[in-house]
């Protein structure tokens, strides 16, 4: 079970620039594309990108998530720092919050913490107890903007 | 296509979305892209050790679906807040028994405009959405908030 003195840690900050192959490669993943051509055209394609009104090709709106796995030593390492075990993890809540767009190009810096951990249910009873840990990302571009703010829920069973 | 707001309106129902039977290799495809090695979603011997009976679809990979129902309707610049909760694991198809796994493995997202207001200066719609697989189990629900032009 994660460690309740972490509650309020911060993490290292990291910063990671957002590759445009790295996008494609998201977006066939979530469009279920074998193809790269066959993605949108704002994810491959720079002058639609401008056309359609960003500055180079933008993220798809869950791309945030790979920011944690890319830095810091991924999902694994996370998991440790909080005490937490993997054998009993499930993601149960994600939210975003976005304030401006995130492109190709951009370096982006993650500030991330635990903001809750609690117990809910009742202790003793199998299936009926579970842990919450919450972590909350700030992700601030190159140019000191706040860009995105992400809330992970995360239970042990 | 741009949506515009004066467009919409409150119980509208979004264009809804039906992706392809999740296959194994997409939750590779998945990982790889996302970072996201948690051998839940890969490795059926981690997955039998903590009593599962299979792998898992990333909750986020179902997320991202979500994500593509939302921007096939509205440009995703205009997204503003996106939030789910998780409800139910889904297995992918089984490839050796195509017919009787894909009903799991296809996920379909649905949405309808609940509100529409102003915030920031902006004009704004939230919309509630939930995904579900063809069998009716239900994979996550949620809201985004859009503002429109």
């Amino acid at each position: 079970m994660a460690d309740k003195s972490k509650l309020g840690m911060e993490f290292p900050l990291y910063s990671i620039k957002v590759a445009e192959n790295k996008i494609v490669e998201f977006a066939a993943a979530v469009e279920q594309k074998e193809d790269t051509d066959h993605i949108k055209e704002i994810y491959r394609d720079v002058e639609a990108a401008k056309n359609a009104g960003y500055e180079n090709i933008p993220i798809p709106p869950t791309f945030p998530t790979s920011f944690a796995f890319w830095t810091g030593g991924g999902l694994l390492a996370t998991i440790k720092a909080v005490g937490a075990d993997l054998n009993k993890l499930l993601h149960s809540e994600e939210e975003y919050e976005y304030y401006a767009p995130i492109c190709a190009g951009d370096v982006i810096t993650r500030k991330m913490k635990v903001v809750d951990m609690y117990d809910r249910g009742r202790p003793g009873r199998k299936g009926w107890h579970v842990q919450v840990t919450i972590l909350e990302t700030e992700l601030i571009n190159q140019r000191g903007e706040l860009v995105l703010k992400a809330r992970t829920t995360f239970m042990e069973r | 296509m741009t949506i515009n707001f004066d467009e919409v309106a409150v119980g509208d129902a979004i264009p809804s979305y039906t992706a392809a039977p999740i296959t194994r290799t997409q939750l590779v495809r998945y990982a790889g892209a996302s970072g996201d090695f948690n051998p839940l979603h890969h490795d059926e011997t981690f997955a039998r050790m903590i009593g599962m009976d299979n792998v898992i679809v990333h909750g986020m990979f179902i997320m991202g679906i979500a994500g593509e129902a939302i921007t096939s309707w509205i440009d995703n610049k205009y997204l503003r807040k996106f939030s789910v909760h998780f409800l139910s694991m889904t297995q992918t198809v089984n490839l050796d028994d195509f017919e009787n796994t894909k009903g799991r493995a296809t996920i379909t997202v649905r949405g309808k405009v609940i509100e529409k207001y102003e915030e920031n200066g902006e004009k704004r719609i939230r919309c509630d959405i939930i995904a579900q697989d063809a069998q009716g189990s239900r994979k996550l629900t949620g809201f985004f908030v859009a503002a429109l032009p």
